[in-house]
């Protein structure tokens, strides 16, 4: 018997109990559906963790001044624990780090024309453009002399420039932070979250001279609130930091036994822990779908020993006129695998109709991928091989005697 | 190959039920040439049926020998026993035993089907063999949309598909009235002069035995009587004599 002749005989057999046929395929349907749709939901997310981590910059750290301890703890101890500008370039000279800026941060008054509003302002030097990667689409970035000279200049994001500047050149135009003037040198290129959390496009920035001078004025002008570096991508990170923890170490004279007074984030660490978390997310999700098929193979093999049953003089009657007991075994076992597949495929589509709406209505993209479908179909085959083949053996091994007196 | 058809030597069937043992052939001897045509008669319980089924490789025997066209049938697998039942043998039931789902071209075509014949092939062959029945014109129709000896009929052709040397009977007229059974049996005769097919049917009314030309009467697992049809049913005096073919 021919392969082409045994799918015919599966079809027919599922044409002929359609309703028990769609009833039986519908635990494969929800399985199937589940499983590719939270694979993919689980790749969707950690492609999205991945552009993420790129736009944080690979290698990236975080040094913010204090350590384990509270400020109560220190203050106890006498000691206050910051970080400077000297701190920030000082590693900077590292050979393990491509760079180390420090940055000030804070939340100020805006006002231009009419426009009025509060927002972050960050004073940076111009390290941080090339750690970060900052590129201008107007005008130009600010330089070493405007830190030095604490020049009022302001590097602003494309929504700032849009809610200040409506349609004009944002160019050589003035902003007032906290009511001091700040001329516009440049509008900030592209869009997107950062590691601080705020967007490139709402972002303010200033030399960090003047942000210390005018907006945060601290009577420790050297103070910053935090320094950024990058490890070079040739050196392994852990090394780095403890380049990183030995510089700062010696710097702020923290004898071997105390701990530090700082505390280094490693951002890609931060990253992929949320990987390996989603991962495992996905993965849960996963084995839920597949329990839902292990169910609806278990549906199968119920249905298909009824059939076996129902079908006893049939059986005997093909064994009668020379159907060897493969072809028999073969017959159910296709039947059961055409059942899975047919219902994998429609449970494809389901999972394809639920990635295209939350696509649609959750601004997160969710595709199938062909390897995940590919998969899919591997897996409902399998279903069907494994819960077919009991009922399968079953019908093969009956004899031919006792199936013609079946009643 | 040379030889009878059918050897039987010694055949005994034993049924276990649990620990009970239920014997029903105690040694049965019988040969078959090429080219007869045999009944086989006998009371319920006299183990026609099982020694049907044991000529037909559908059930084993427990013990003795069954050498069918020269092939020691006892020390075959079940693989080989389908193939048997696909080339050598051609059966028809009591119920006619078609596939229902199936049309009737269909049911005709399964034996040359799993003897591994394409699907054209053997479509065309089982028209071949409806045509030879009367049935030609409705090969497409289910079993259900046919009569009793119109199925009988499509079971005859299903039986010869392949074209085997042995047709097997179980009481093929059990389900049909008069007329019908007559028609029937006529075919029989026919397939069995014209075609040179050997026919060992199982009955146990004299007017179909009549059609045969052999009788072999079992009572209790035994063989009573092997004969001429004609002696064998005048022997027995209850049973009214056949009405000669």
């Amino acid at each position: 018997m021919n392969p082409i002749q045994v799918l015919i005989e599966s079809f027919r057999s599922m044409a002929a109990n359609r309703l028990r046929t769609a009833l039986t395929m519908l635990g494969i349907v929800i399985g199937i559906a589940s499983v590719v749709l939270l694979l993919a939901l689980g790749d969707s997310m950690q492609r999205f963790i991945g552009k993420q981590l790129q736009m944080l910059g690979t290698n990236m750290v975080y040094i913010m001044p204090g350590g384990d301890r509270t400020a109560a703890q220190r203050a106890r101890e006498g000691k206050v624990a910051v970080l400077t500008r000297g701190d920030a370039e000082a590693l900077n000279t590292l050979p393990s780090l491509t760079g180390a800026a420090p940055a000030l941060q804070g939340s100020f008054k805006i006002s231009a024309g009419n426009e009025n509003l509060s927002s972050t302002v960050l004073g940076v030097t111009p390290a941080m453009f090339t750690i970060r990667n900052w590129k201008v689409d107007q005008g130009t970035l600010f330089g070493e002399a405007d830190v030095r000279a604490s020049a009022r200049l302001a590097l602003i994001g494309q929504k700032v420039a849009d809610q200040f500047f409506y349609r004009a050149d944002p160019l050589g135009r003035y902003l007032r932070i906290e009511n001091v003037s700040f001329q516009v040198v440049g509008v900030l290129a592209g869009e997107g979250r950062q590691p601080d959390g705020t967007d490139l496009s709402e972002q303010i920035v200033v030399p960090i001279t003047a942000a210390s001078a005018h907006l945060v004025k601290s009577p420790f002008p050297q103070n910053v609130h935090y320094i950024n570096a990058q490890g070079r991508p040739n050196v392994a990170m852990s090394d780095a930091i403890e380049d990183m923890k030995e510089v700062l170490r010696d710097r702020h004279r923290i004898r071997v036994d105390d701990p530090d007074d700082f505390r280094i984030q490693n951002l890609s660490e931060i990253a992929d822990t949320a990987n390996k978390i989603s991962a495992g997310v996905a993965l849960l999700l996963g084995l839920i779908g597949a329990i839902s098929l292990l169910v609806g193979g278990i549906g199968i093999m119920n249905i298909m020993l009824v059939s076996v049953t129902e079908r006893t003089r049939e059986i005997g009657i093909r064994m009668a006129i020379g159907a060897r007991p493969n072809a028999v075994l073969l017959q159910f076992l296709a039947e059961a695998v055409v059942i899975c597949l047919a219902g994998g495929l429609v449970g494809i589509a389901i999972a394809a109709g639920g990635a295209a709406l939350i696509t649609k209505f959750a601004d997160f993209e969710v595709y199938l991928t062909v390897s995940g479908m590919l998969i899919a179909c591997g897996f409902a085959t399998a279903v069907g091989m494994f819960f077919g083949f009991y009922p399968a053996r079953r019908a093969s091994r009956l004899l031919p005697v006792d199936c013609l007196r079946y009643e | 190959m040379t030889g009878p058809l059918i050897d039987i030597r010694g055949v005994t069937k034993t049924y276990l039920s649990g620990s009970v043992e239920t014997p029903v052939l105690h040694g049965i001897d019988m040969t078959v040439e090429r080219g007869d045509f045999v009944s086989i008669m006998g009371a319920s319980g006299s183990g026609k049926s099982t020694l049907m089924n044991i000529l037909g490789c559908l059930d084993q025997a427990t013990g003795g020998t069954y050498l069918l066209d020269g092939v020691d049938t006892l020390s075959l697998g079940r693989p080989q026993l389908a193939d048997i039942r696909n080339r050598t043998i051609g059966f028809v039931f009591q119920s006619f035993n078609l596939i229902k789902r199936m049309s009737v071209a269909e049911n005709v075509a399964l034996p040359l089907i799993y003897g591994g014949m394409g699907r054209g092939k053997a479509q065309a062959r089982a028209m071949v063999e409806l045509e030879r029945v009367g049935l030609g014109e409705l090969g497409q129709r289910t079993p259900s949309q046919l009569s009793g000896g119109q199925q009988q009929r499509v079971a005859i052709a299903r039986a010869l598909a392949t074209d085997p040397p042995l047709l097997l009977a179980d009481e093929p007229t059990g389900n049909l009235d008069t007329q019908t059974s007559d028609d029937i049996m006529h075919s029989f005769q026919q397939l069995n002069r014209e075609r040179g097919i050997t026919i060992v049917l199982v009955t146990h009314e004299a007017d179909v035995a009549a059609y045969s030309r052999r009788l072999v009467r079992l009572k209790d697992g035994r063989v009573l009587y092997d004969g001429p049809a004609a002696d064998g049913l005048r022997q027995f005096t209850t049973m009214p004599a056949g009405v000669a073919p």
